[in-house]
């Protein structure tokens, strides 16, 4: 089995900063992380890998300074990595990033699954993934929660919804988005990591992938933002209970009953 | 580990690099330095596992990628709770290969990236969670007779929770015990001397000049004091507890290694340097 991991490096703050003009994430300055939600999409690529055998290859698009994701990635256990780096592909939004990324998953060939985090921590959006479907037109399952059975042919899975979940087959070629849910990520090794700075990971321009530069960039995003607001604060108080334990214990006891949390 | 005191031999905590290290081949030859000079003064290295929950890569991978030697009786590794079994068997099994008998089993900080031991997988079923007591016992169950098993011992808990603490650590196997840094006579631990006399008990010695680091192991503030001197604290702490084991943590190999030599007294309460 031939699958794809898609990666992305993450401002490792939660606090990332929005320019005021571009309204995009300012990444500059800030360290840099493997996406949290990605590590969980490795592991599940590395355990069907070693169920059925074949490749695991990790993927990413960003400045050069993604390769430590990829280098990370490597270290928890995947075959190889490729990462996509070109001025041509600064601004990508998330139609343009899948839509590199398909065209490398193309050039990759033989592919049978794509594993992606649920979404990204900077943009929050849950979009790359099914765009990459859209653009291979391959069968996608998103929010997967569980792999129940994995075969030769394809996948019988849990994908969540607000009621609980569905479960779905699916036949390759096909796309997951996973959740926390899935798995427990391992830790890298040193053995691993130590092998991962030794990895010679290619770097593909738009044209290594074949890619029409009209789709990539700011030219070949449709999504324009607006404007960006942050989130409204939030109220908390903090209230103070004296006397003795016992005392204490009861009044915190009864007060969290009467707000309905006990 | 009573013939450690005897023959005064410091256990010096170690720690492995950090996985997110930006330096790591920096920080791995740093490791291998500091580790062969314990080694080669006789001392024991006490290397941690994720301490303060940070991750960091294992003793036992970093021993073996750096080619280090392992001198039987010198070298102790920490092992706590977060870790899957496999990982577990693991790490047991290469300390076996390795020559490592002495392992200081600790509950652990933990971290969302570690996974934890779950009870069932040590057959565990009157217990929601695993602890050291858990894992004392698992090992000792697993691999009869292999391994020389310390406890922690925090004299900054409850006194009796901690007292009862420590017998379940000892009922299920723990030999020794490594206390929570202290940086003068402390009563908890008298007690602790009182209760089990043949117990080989290590105090630990904070040898960081920066004591407020230790408000969050002792629960309370400490602020830190620019006339605290760790090498005298250390000599204080000898002479406060002439029959226990020392543990140092925080060492500076560039400024308190060389003189650790003249900090432990000859059993005539002699120094190194007056002997």
């Amino acid at each position: 089995m031939k699958i794809v991991v898609c990666v992305k490096q993450v401002p490792a703050s939660s606090d990332a900063k929005i320019d005021p003009e571009t309204k995009r994430i300012v990444r500059e300055g800030m360290k840099a992380v493997l996406n949290p939600f990605d590590a969980y999409a490795v592991e599940e690529g590395v355990r069907l890998r070693k169920k059925f055998g074949g490749e695991v290859i990790a993927l990413s698009m960003g400045p050069e300074k993604a390769l430590a994701s990829l280098r990370e990635a490597v270290s928890l256990g995947v075959d190889r990595a490729v990462l996509l780096s070109d001025r041509a592909f600064g601004g990508s939004d998330t139609w343009a990033t899948s839509y590199a990324l398909a065209r490398a998953i193309e050039k990759i060939g033989g592919v049978d699954l794509v594993i992606c985090g649920k979404q990204a921590v900077d943009g929050d959006t849950a979009q790359v993934g099914p765009g990459i479907a859209a653009h291979l037109g391959w069968a996608q399952a998103t929010y997967v929660m569980k792999v129940e059975q994995a075969g030769e042919e394809g996948l019988r899975l849990r994908r969540m919804n607000e009621d609980g979940y569905d479960v779905c087959e699916l036949q390759y070629p096909a796309v997951l988005t996973v959740l926390k849910d899935i798995n427990q990520p391992g830790v890298p090794t040193l053995k691993g990591v130590l092998a991962a700075l030794r990895e010679q990971i290619p770097v593909w321009t738009p044209a290594d992938i074949g890619a029409d530069a009209r789709k990539l960039g700011l030219d070949g995003s449709p999504t324009r933002v607006v404007s960006t607001a942050p989130p409204p604060p939030r109220h908390t108080v903090t209230r103070r209970i004296t006397g003795s334990p016992a005392d204490c214990a009861r009044e915190l006891v009864a007060d969290l009953r009467t707000r309905g949390i006990l | 580990m009573r013939e450690h005191i005897r023959q005064r031999r410091y256990h010096v905590e170690l720690g492995p690099p950090r996985q997110d290290s930006e330096k790591l081949l920096e920080n791995l030859e740093q490791f291998a330095q500091k580790y062969r000079r314990v080694l080669d003064s006789g001392y024991v290295a006490g290397i941690t596992d994720n301490s303060m929950g940070l991750l960091a890569f294992q003793g036992h991978e970093t021993i073996i990628e750096l080619g280090l030697p392992v001198v039987p009786g010198q070298v102790m590794i920490h092992l706590n709770t977060f870790h899957t079994k496999e990982n577990l068997h693991e790490i047991l099994d290469t300390c076996i290969a390795l020559g490592i008998r002495q392992l200081l089993v600790i509950s652990g900080d933990g971290s969302d990236r570690l996974p934890r031991l779950q009870p069932h997988e040590l057959g565990v079923t009157e217990v929601e969670a695993v602890t050291a007591v858990e894992l004392i016992a698992y090992i000792h169950q697993t691999w009869p007779g292999v391994f020389e098993i310390g406890a922690a011992f925090n004299p900054y808990e409850p006194r009796e929770h901690e007292m009862e603490k420590l017998r379940r650590k000892l009922d299920a196997g723990a030999t020794f015990i490594i206390t929570q840094p202290i940086l003068k006579q402390n009563e908890v631990v008298d007690e602790v001397l009182a209760r089990y006399p043949e117990l080989p008990v290590f105090v630990e010695a904070w040898m960081s000049r920066r004591i407020s680091l230790l408000s969050e192991a002792v629960g309370y503030e400490i602020k830190d004091d620019p006339n605290f001197d760790p090498i005298e604290t250390l000599k204080q702490l000898h002479r406060a507890y002439p029959d226990c084991g020392v543990y140092l943590s925080l060492l500076g190999f560039k400024t308190q290694y060389h003189l650790l030599g003249d900090t432990w007294p000859e059993p005539d309460g002699r120094t190194g340097e007056e002997a």
